[in-house]
């Protein structure tokens, strides 16, 4: 689905070269939910701006759902990001002058779907996360974790084959950030795979995989997913990845 | 098009959008306005005024010294001018168009009429006067030598023959046939027979209401020592002629001040000065209208484009091209400007209806602001362009920054 090779982003000044990443190389199969963990300024967030194509990298080779997005122009990374990529942002991003039916429906028009088609997509999406009944209401009339279900429901709306989460839980309390999470497992459970970036070692812990990032390189990954019971989430299975030095 | 959620948005933040709307919207009303009076006042520069203008000058002659004989020193001058090469008529005259100084009288169809059927003004020349002022004759005939007369001020009456302009005939017999007619200037004095119709000859008066009106009359009259000429030169010759006339006037009779001398194509910039200064100040305030508005808009939309960097990201990390973004800056402004044109509208014509009740102005024609509209939509669009490609440019990785 996703997959990175030996993927380096530098970025320079007349003075100076820093590498962001560098010999970063990744493979995310089709339906697997992976965790990419790592401390601040370790290269987490240029990562996932580049796996969703909102930057572009400097050397190696990335390959989305197959397609080599080396040199493609403004246009078709825009496109492509729009049919294949969902984005889960911290701050969830809402637009805070449109009801959720219209934030919902924002990717939706980028798509270029019809007015039927759209309505239906969106009540489906906002119905999936529980907030059906809201549609006309104002992301100011909402609370954080339900901000973040629209995000999501934003992101589901076009169908995407990879959802890009950006910290999804970083501004939400731990009742809400259990809700959120959740919702991205079930997400999951139908087929979607997930990259989340997050530094929380309990969210992590509920990955199939975890990927740790240091200084632009994956330092500890694990590379085969395995199915574990987890305690304290109720009955539902999940996966998990047992980190293994590489 | 994302018509709906744009204006939705938009009136989520209706402060903004009001002011522009409004500034938009006075912009319309006042520059409708303005550029009709504008375009009235050129339609009134650009009125042709019947005569030769290009080729024709005029000059005062003022005489002093007891002896000084005003009727003599004039058949001397017409002899003199006539005789310079160049030269292709002269006259001696009291006023021409656009020169806001002459005669005027009511003319009747009956003696003793109580009230005139018609003003007009009054042009004393000789047997070249038509020549001279460069009118075109369109009916009967000219002036005979032995037709002028030498009148003093104090004289009653007018010569037995006339010769007016076609809107003065068509005023005094609608039916036609004015040709031959006989008129009175003076109600007390005899009858005067239109002998002749020229095309146009307007009178000096431009804000005359009859200022088509006008007569041609043989006849010499002094105005004290002063007489003044007008003199038509051969074509492209008229400034060559104007530094030779004045010379060998001088030359010719050293007891008198030849002054004045002007073209009367500057008698046309003077007359027209008053309409020429509205205009450009008109325009003037058409321009810093317009400027102030698109100036608001860029404001405006550059204030918009700055506080929603983080939200212009979110598009386009959710698919959104920077064409996309373009056109979202584009349209929010296509509204904007469109509501406030709505009320311009309205406005325009309002302030146009006020205008003709207490300014007597003509209404203002319904496709002033149809055309106001396309232009304050393409100024609109022009302003927003701008900001709008500044957004446009946002890199769509701004959705990710925390700050």
């Amino acid at each position: 689905m996703l997959k990175m090779t030996h993927l380096q982003k530098v970025y320079r000044t007349h003075l100076i070269e820093t590498y962001a990443l560098r010999d970063f190389s990744i493979n995310v199969r089709e339906g697997e939910f992976v965790a990419v963990t790592g401390p601040s300024g370790s290269g987490k967030t240029t990562f996932l701006n580049i796996a969703g194509l909102l930057e572009e990298f400097t050397g190696g080779e990335y390959r989305l759902d197959g397609v080599d997005v080396h040199g493609l122009d403004d246009n078709a990374r825009s496109r492509l990001r729009n049919e294949k990529i969902g984005f889960i942002f911290q701050g969830f991003n809402l637009i805070p002058d449109l009801n959720l039916f219209d934030n919902v429906d924002v990717p939706l028009r980028y798509r270029g779907y019809g007015t039927a088609e759209r309505k239906q997509r969106i009540e489906e999406s906002l119905g999936r996360v529980g907030l059906a009944s809201r549609m006309k209401h104002y992301p100011s009339e909402l609370s954080g974790g339900q901000q973040q279900r629209v995000a999501i429901a934003r992101a589901l709306a076009g169908s995407p084959r990879l959802l890009l989460a950006d910290e999804p839980t970083g501004n939400l309390d731990s009742l809400m950030a259990r809700g959120v999470m959740e919702l991205l497992e079930e997400i999951n459970r139908q087929g979607t795979t997930i990259v989340m970036v997050t530094h929380d070692p309990e969210l992590a812990a509920r990955a199939h995989r975890n990927v740790h990032v240091i200084d632009g390189q994956v330092t500890d990954f694990d590379d085969e997913p395995k199915l574990r019971r987890e305690p304290g989430i109720g009955s539902r299975e999940s996966l998990q990845a047992e980190s293994v030095s590489p | 098009m994302e018509i709906r959620p744009i204006f939705s948005a938009l009136m989520r933040s209706k402060v903004s959008m009001i002011l522009i709307g409004l500034q938009v919207a006075l912009t319309l009303a006042i520059v409708c306005n303005a550029l009709f009076i504008i375009s009235e006042r050129l339609d009134r520069m650009n009125r042709p005024s019947g005569m030769n203008e290009t080729d024709t000058f005029w000059l005062g002659s003022t005489g002093f010294g007891q002896n000084f004989d005003a009727k003599s020193v004039q058949q001397a001058d017409l002899q003199l001018l006539r005789s310079l090469p160049g030269v292709a008529a002269a006259t001696s005259v009291i006023s021409v168009p656009m020169s806001q100084g002459g005669w005027s009288t009511g003319v009747s169809l009956q003696p003793n009429q109580r009230t005139s059927t018609a003003s007009t003004a009054m042009y004393m020349v000789d047997a070249q006067g038509l020549s001279a002022y460069g009118v075109k004759l369109v009916e009967g005939r000219d002036f005979k030598p032995e037709e002028v007369v030498f009148r003093s001020m104090n004289d009653r009456g007018i010569p037995v023959s006339v010769i007016i302009t076609r809107a003065l005939a068509d005023r005094l017999f609608p039916e036609g046939g004015a040709l031959g007619k006989q008129v009175y200037y003076d109600n007390e004095g005899p009858p005067s027979t239109i002998v002749g119709i020229v095309e146009r000859a307007q009178t000096p008066w431009l804000s005359a209401d009859f200022i088509e009106n006008s007569t041609f009359v043989p006849a010499f009259i002094p105005y004290g020592s002063f007489t003044r000429y007008l003199v038509r030169a051969e074509p492209g010759r008229r400034d060559e002629v104007m530094k030779v006339v004045e010379q060998k006037m001088i030359e010719a009779n050293p007891s008198r001040i030849i002054g004045r001398v002007r073209t009367i194509e500057q008698v046309r910039v003077d007359g027209y000065a008053g309409d020429r200064a509205m205009a450009i100040i008109l325009g003037a305030v058409i321009v810093a209208l317009l400027g102030i508005t698109a100036l608001g808009i860029v404001g405006m939309a550059s204030f918009w484009v700055a506080q929603r960097t983080k939200q212009i990201g979110t598009r386009r990390a959710l698919g959104a091209t920077k064409f996309d973004i373009l056109r979202y800056f584009q349209t929010e402004n296509f509204i904007i400007t469109t509501m406030g044109l709505l009320a311009g509208g309205v406005l325009a014509y309002a302030l146009s209806l006020w205008l003709m009740h207490s300014f007597q102005s003509p209404r203002l024609p319904w496709y002033y602001v149809p055309v106001g509209f396309v232009c304050l939509w393409a100024l609109g669009q022009l302003a927003v362009l701008g900001p709008a490609l500044r957004a446009s440019r946002v890199p769509p990785a701004v959705a990710t920054r925390s700050v």
